[in-house]
């Protein structure tokens, strides 16, 4: 079993990648484990694309730097698709979550993987329902759960998700974003 | 030199060159500056405290003294000769000496 | 109740400002730093706490503010970072004379120029010269328990000396990690009342503050600062004990780790001794006498228990993340001064790497250990200085 859990995002600037990591981290604190998340910074552009980390463990996470070889790969935004860089480093066990509306076949053949487990969820469209903007976060964290429920459980996602939004949002956001975890649990389609 | 101004040791120095007591300047010698001195003629002085008003070192020092019509005022005691610095600022500014047909006050070469 | 909770670097900083609850706070943006000081004025609104918070048109004032306010008896806190620190130059060295207690977060990154915003040292180990009690922090736990401890040592009675903590920028500052925060009142009752030493305030001993200061006395003046610093460090050790009866969590000077019979060693500061302790790990299990000394006070500089520490030690490689063109970095001559009057002393050369945030990976400090394995079995050192992971050797 390798000692750290980790998760590499990619994204654009001013998407919301950034929080969306840190996010998931604090989700991940609730079940007990230590976490970190960062963000490769750069100059922030909105648009450019950009990078950011979480790695999750059972003890002290002493090291800090970027993900090299990580366990999960979220690509935030579908336009990423086919850039080499979602590629860099990654296993045969390496699991992708895609915010695509195409079919998993299909994204599959995009990305250029092969064994590779890929787990696609239109989470942009769930955004646009809900949120009537783009905002692929929490229906990403949904389909976080789907594929690696050895880390955070669904209903632990949900239970913790609601005391992190509360942090910042109204109670009738807080429910949508709930929602919107929900859906991305339940569209994410594996192959 | 009293024995408070002896330069002291690093130790028994307070910290961050705090001076920590108030009025010390009293203390200080200005008058080891002087090279003219003032001379006060009392019959020629009007009271008026000009002088003392103007003083930088405080140097004019005043006692308790009545008006003509009785009314108690302050009035020039001496000139304190530790401060005076002899700037003459005193001579200066005294109404009287402007005036000119008297000198209440004046700056003399100090005697050596 | 103390929470273990995942934060970032900058907002576990903010929250031992809250906790700690100073008198007054001046600040000036600057970034990494900057979330520092919006959490915490976000904190003045919210009425979380009691402090006067003064929003200033420089760090030149920030820190003027903060030496005027601590003279005047208050506790005074403030954070900033590189260029910002940079700017408070003057203002430093008028803090740390006046022997005020000034207690300032810095985030540690580079001097542009060209312009960079990244972790390096550049910034305060400029500064190492101005006279604050400097102590540097790993992680986000080590940075908060530093700042939660910097009160105590810095208004320590024999050393009333400003103090900064150090950390890295966005390396720690932006990065959320798992960390234990201590409960309100329980911080607050380890911190205690400030008393000033001579408050401007206080109209029934009035004092004078700022006098010249010439040829007569300003040498018996640093003299006497130089003795509070050294005073510094008995302060760390008691307060860090202190903190260990409390909280349970243990700092020294600098920390030992596997350095008992370590032959070869790393010394480091700040957040690469997280990557060097995990490759120390890794090689301890192969059974290589390997180990880390990470400063923790670099002001004031503990040369006799740092050499005490490396008796075992064969080679030590430090590693600098600041540069002093034309010298070697300056943790290297601090412990080269260390080690010179340490008998059959190890052989120590310098490395200088992560400016502007360059990374350092754990494959690249196995690499330092394979080095220092072979200039041990050669019996030389070949290169006394060199820059790591730059580009042309
Ligand atoms: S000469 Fe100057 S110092 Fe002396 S009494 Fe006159 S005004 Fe004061
Ligand atoms: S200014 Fe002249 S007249 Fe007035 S009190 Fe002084 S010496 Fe006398």
């Amino acid at each position: 079993m390798r000692k750290f859990f980790e998760v590499r995002w990619h994204g654009r600037g001013g998407q919301g990648t950034v929080t969306g990591a840190k996010s998931l981290s604090e989700a991940v604190q609730g079940t007990g484990k230590y976490v970190a998340a960062f963000p490769e910074y750069g100059p922030e552009r909105r648009g450019a694309p950009l990078r950011a980390f979480n790695r999750f463990a059972d003890e002290m996470i002493r090291i800090h730097t970027p993900v090299q070889n990580p366990d999960v790969v979220i690509v935030v935004d579908p336009t990423l698709i086919g850039s080499p860089d979602l590629l860099e480093g990654i296993t045969p066990d390496t699991i992708f979550i895609v915010n695509t509306e195409k079919s998993a076949e299909n994204t599959k053949q995009s990305l250029s993987i092969n064994s590779q487990k890929l787990y696609t969820v239109p989470a942009n469209k769930i955004s646009f329902q809900l949120f009537n903007k783009e905002i692929p976060n929490s229906a990403l964290m949904g389909t976080f759960a789907k594929a690696c429920g050895n880390i955070i459980s669904i209903d632990k996602l949900l239970e913790e998700s609601e005391q992190i939004f509360a942090k910042n949002l109204g109670s009738e956001l807080v429910d949508r974003n709930l929602e919107a975890i929900k859906k991305g649990y339940e569209s994410g389609e594996e192959i | 030199m009293n024995d408070k101004y002896k330069l002291k040791d690093w130790q028994e120095l307070p910290i961050g060159g705090v001076v920590p007591e108030g009025g010390n300047s009293a203390d200080y010698e200005t008058g080891t500056w002087r090279t003219n001195r003032p001379l006060w003629y009392e019959e020629n002085c009007i009271q008026c405290l000009t002088c003392w008003v103007f003083c930088p070192e405080g140097a004019i020092l005043l006692k308790d003294g009545t008006k003509p019509n009785g009314q108690p005022r302050k009035e020039i005691k001496e000139i304190n000769l530790f401060h005076c610095k002899g700037c003459g600022l005193c001579a200066k500014e005294c109404p009287v000496n402007i005036k000119g047909n008297k000198i209440a006050i004046e700056l003399v070469k100090e005697e050596i | 109740m103390s929470k273990i909770l995942a934060i970032t670097g900058a907002g576990a900083m903010s929250q031992a400002m809250r906790q700690i609850n100073p008198d007054v706070v001046p600040a000036f943006p600057i970034t990494p730093s900057t979330q520092v000081v919006e959490d915490f004025s976000q904190f003045v609104a919210d009425g979380l706490v009691d402090t006067e918070f003064i929003t200033v048109e420089s760090e030149h004032s920030a820190m003027s503010a903060c030496i005027g306010a601590s003279i005047a008896g208050g506790r005074v806190m403030t954070a900033t970072s590189s260029a910002g620190m940079a700017l408070m130059w003057e203002m430093l060295y008028v803090a740390s004379s006046m022997r005020q207690p000034v207690v300032l977060t810095l985030i540690n990154r580079a001097m542009s120029a060209p312009i960079n915003i990244h972790a390096d040292h550049s910034d305060s180990m400029g500064a190492r010269d101005a006279g604050w009690i400097q102590l540097y922090s790993e992680s986000n736990q080590e940075a908060y328990d530093n700042l939660i401890m910097a009160p105590r040592i810095a208004e320590a009675s024999d050393v009333r000396l400003p103090i900064m903590i150090c950390l890295d920028g966005f390396i720690i500052s932006h990065c959320v990690q798992t960390m234990q925060m201590e409960d309100d009142d329980k911080v607050r009752e380890f911190i205690g009342e400030f008393k000033p030493a001579y408050s401007l305030l206080d109209t029934e001993n009035p004092v004078s503050w700022g006098a010249l200061d010439l040829q007569d006395y300003y040498i018996e003046h640093k003299r006497a600062q130089h003795m509070a610093m050294q005073n510094a460090k008995e302060s760390i050790k008691l307060v860090s004990e202190e903190f260990y009866q409390c909280f349970g969590r243990k700092y020294e000077l600098f920390e030992s780790y596997c350095l008992d019979d370590a032959e070869r060693v790393i010394i480091a500061i700040n957040s690469i001794a997280g990557e060097i302790k995990e490759v120390v790990d890794d090689l301890r299990n192969k059974g290589e006498k390997v180990g880390l000394l990470k400063i923790r006070s670099f002001r004031p500089f503990p040369y006799e228990e740092i050499a005490e520490s490396l008796k075992s030690a064969k080679i030590v490689t430090v590693l600098d993340r600041s540069e002093s063109m034309g010298a070697y970095g300056p943790l290297f001559t601090e412990i080269r001064t260390a080690l010179f009057d340490v008998p059959d002393r190890p052989m120590v050369y310098n490395r200088m790497f992560g400016l502007g945030g360059r990374e350092l990976f754990m494959s690249d400090i196995q690499n330092i250990f394979e080095e220092s394995n072979r200039y041990l079995e050669n019996g030389k050192v070949e290169k006394v200085f060199d820059y790591l992971n730059v580009r042309g050797g």
